[in-house]
């Protein structure tokens, strides 16, 4: 197979794949799907979610090294700018530098 | 509408442009034209499988591989779609397009935010959708194009994805204010990690919602 092809192809496949694991639950069940027990799922996940994806994005920082160090001050700031001003953009964007200054140096 | 929806959406940007960014600088390695980042931003569009098949398209793996692992690498958002069943509306074009960009960042922000009083939810995720999914495909974009000639030290701007998801997790604490969530969603996380490294993501989620279910039919049980 032609190299461009080749990539066409994987990215063709890989398109419906993604789409079919986002699709599944919308076809699964339909909007009157709401038992007690359905809602309780449902508002419940986002919390754990994002509670999963902060320990994922986290779970390669080495510890006993510098890294860690530098993480969680990066973390710190982030969360204690957001807790004080509740500005999404601003605790990113600030604990983002303070993170790419530790690094970079 | 669009103002507030570009507003609320701009934490987003700088998750994806950072992380599109190395996407496409990585993306170059592979000797593709450049506009090849732009096309699987705009098709694939999922950050980690995009990731992953930068691997795997060099070593020239076979589609089916290329299929199952995209699969399964991203079947946690099999239970993203569980929060939007009544507000992504009526099944039409837009609706596919909300479901097509329901990324854990989109998840994430429309789960947290609170809608207007006086826009339509479904229009405001799209627009929301939307524009996160320009953000990801500028981002890959300038990463394939600026590959060669990139002066500006990138460097630990992944962090920005991190942050977004801590921002997130304090406004779900605001939002929920019920420990329980948290909790299971902890140590379920500590057993993935412990126990199935590989897939922690997916096993975490699977698990957590599996202990919340069992506790809440466990409390129905109780109470009867």
């Amino acid at each position: 197979m032609n190299e461009i092809n080749y990539l066409l192809a994987a990215m063709l496949v890989m398109t419906v794949a993604t789409y079919i694991t986002r699709l599944t639950p919308f076809l699964l069940f339909g909007k009157g799907q709401e038992s007690s027990l359905f809602n309780y799922i449902s508002k419940s996940t986002p919390p754990m979610v994002m509670t999963i994806l902060v320990i994922y994005m986290l779970k390669d920082v080495e510890y006993l090294t510098f890294e860690i160090v530098y993480t969680f001050i990066a973390l710190l700031v982030t969360a204690g700018l957001h807790i004080y001003k509740r500005n999404a953009l601003l605790s990113i964007v600030s604990g983002t530098i303070v993170y790419m200054i530790f690094v970079q140096t | 509408m669009i103002r507030s929806a570009l507003t609320i959406s701009l934490p987003i940007l700088f998750g994806f442009v950072p992380l599109g960014i190395a996407f496409g600088l990585l993306f170059q390695e592979l000797g593709y034209p450049w506009y090849f980042a732009s096309l699987m931003a705009i098709f694939v569009y999922a950050g980690a499988a995009q990731f992953m098949a930068i691997g795997l398209l060099s070593s020239g793996i076979g589609l089916l591989e290329i299929a199952i692992s995209t699969f399964f690498l991203n079947s946690r958002h099999m239970f993203y779609g569980l929060a939007f069943l009544e507000s992504f509306g009526n099944w039409n074009l837009r609706k596919l397009y909300l479901i097509f960009g329901l990324t854990d960042e989109t998840y994430a922000l429309m789960t947290t935010i609170k809608v207007p009083k006086n826009f339509t939810k479904e229009r405001y995720y799209f627009f929301i959708t939307l524009f996160a999914q320009l953000y990801w495909v500028l981002g890959c974009t300038i990463g394939a194009l600026t590959a060669n000639a990139l002066s500006f030290n990138t460097n630990g701007m992944e962090f920005a994805a991190t942050a977004l998801f801590v921002v997130l997790l304090i406004e779900q604490w605001v939002k929920v204010k019920r420990l329980l969530p948290f909790v299971i969603a902890f140590i379920a996380s500590a057993i993935a990690l412990l126990f199935f490294i590989k897939h922690m993501l997916l096993v975490a989620i699977i698990l957590s919602i599996a202990s919340i279910v069992l506790l809440r039919l466990i409390k129905i049980q109780s109470n009867e």
